[in-house]
């Protein structure tokens, strides 16, 4: 609480939060020159983050695809910094939508989905869409 | 509607007779020249002061420091026409023209202090190329098919206009040191 009181002020604590910015950095590094700084993006082109990210982890496959999205097998960061990215934006743009459930991404399991390239991510994007229009 | 009336002329009689008209004079003058003053509507610079650490451009040696050389510091992975030599600055676009906030991001080291900074190289889109002090360093440049790394492609995207007028170079962090 203490520490949140002088982070608002934004004066002291920066140090002991520093270690948790890589990620935010490899975002902004990585994915906001699209997804914008807020995750918006620009529907239908730049899909959005806010809110949408976590759904896909309601369904089958939908956790695989986050990694196996061009945009995330083809960014420049080993598998270590993919999972840290991915757990920290399904944190920040979905707080509310994330499944209570969710069991974060560890880097052998990016390693695993990242070695099986997506032939048609498109298609496959359509398809989860569709099992996720199902549940509702 | 006669008690309207009635409520209104207190309410206005009450106000002139507790505030001067001089006083609300100033008070006015005061946000008209406190807001041309302070700079409201860049958007990229209130990002800028909030970045820790970032030494002053006028510090820095030779051409390092002037936003309208392609030597600048942040120009490192420039491709393009610097926004500071077409009427624009180093985080504004030209008037007339549309910032696409769909952009290509980079890191470039600032020789003040040695650390790396986020830029973010906007393009300004809308009217017919720049053309003055066309900078090409490409630093960390990648090829086409690595678009979201790549400066190769048009990044008017997104605007109201995919004609591409120049780009700026707008510092929106510290890159943490791996």
């Amino acid at each position: 609480m203490l520490c949140a009181a002088i982070l608002l002020t934004g004066v002291l604590c920066g140090f002991v939060v520093q270690a948790d910015e890589l990620p935010q950095n490899n975002y902004m590094i990585h994915c906001q020159g699209c997804h914008l700084p807020d995750g918006a993006g620009k529907p239908p082109d730049v899909p959005s983050f806010t809110g949408q990210l976590a759904e896909f982890l309601r369904v089958e496959g939908g956790r695989a695809y986050l990694v196996q999205v061009p945009g995330t097998a083809n960014a420049l960061l080993d598998d270590q910094a993919v999972a840290k990215l991915l757990n920290w934006m399904v944190e920040r743009f979905n707080q509310r939508t994330l499944p209570a459930d969710f069991i974060p991404y560890t880097a052998s399991e990016v390693t695993h989905y990242r070695s099986q390239v997506l032939a048609d991510p498109g298609a496959r994007r359509a398809t989860l869409l569709e099992r996720l229009s199902l549940l509702h | 509607m006669k008690l309207v009336d009635r409520w209104v002329e207190r309410s206005v009689r009450g106000v002139a007779q507790r505030t001067s008209r001089r006083h609300f004079m100033s008070r006015l003058g005061v946000l008209l020249v406190g807001g041309s003053v302070l700079p409201l509507l860049p958007v990229a610079r209130s990002n800028e002061s909030s970045v820790a650490d970032l030494p002053d451009d006028a510090s820095l040696e030779g051409t390092a420091g002037d936003p309208r050389s392609c030597n600048y510091w942040r120009h490192c992975a420039i491709d393009g026409a610097p926004c500071s030599c077409c009427g624009g600055s180093q985080t504004a676009c030209p008037p007339g023209t549309e910032l696409s906030a769909i952009t290509w991001i980079g890191t470039c080291r600032n020789p003040g202090n040695g650390k790396n900074y986020i830029i973010s190289y906007n393009d300004c889109c809308g009217k017919s190329t720049c053309g003055r002090c066309m900078c090409f360093r490409s630093e960390g440049d990648k090829p086409i098919y690595v678009p979201q790394k790549s400066n190769d492609i048009n990044w008017c995207q997104g605007t109201n206009s995919n004609i591409y007028h120049c780009t700026i170079a707008a510092v929106i962090g510290q890159s943490a040191d791996e």
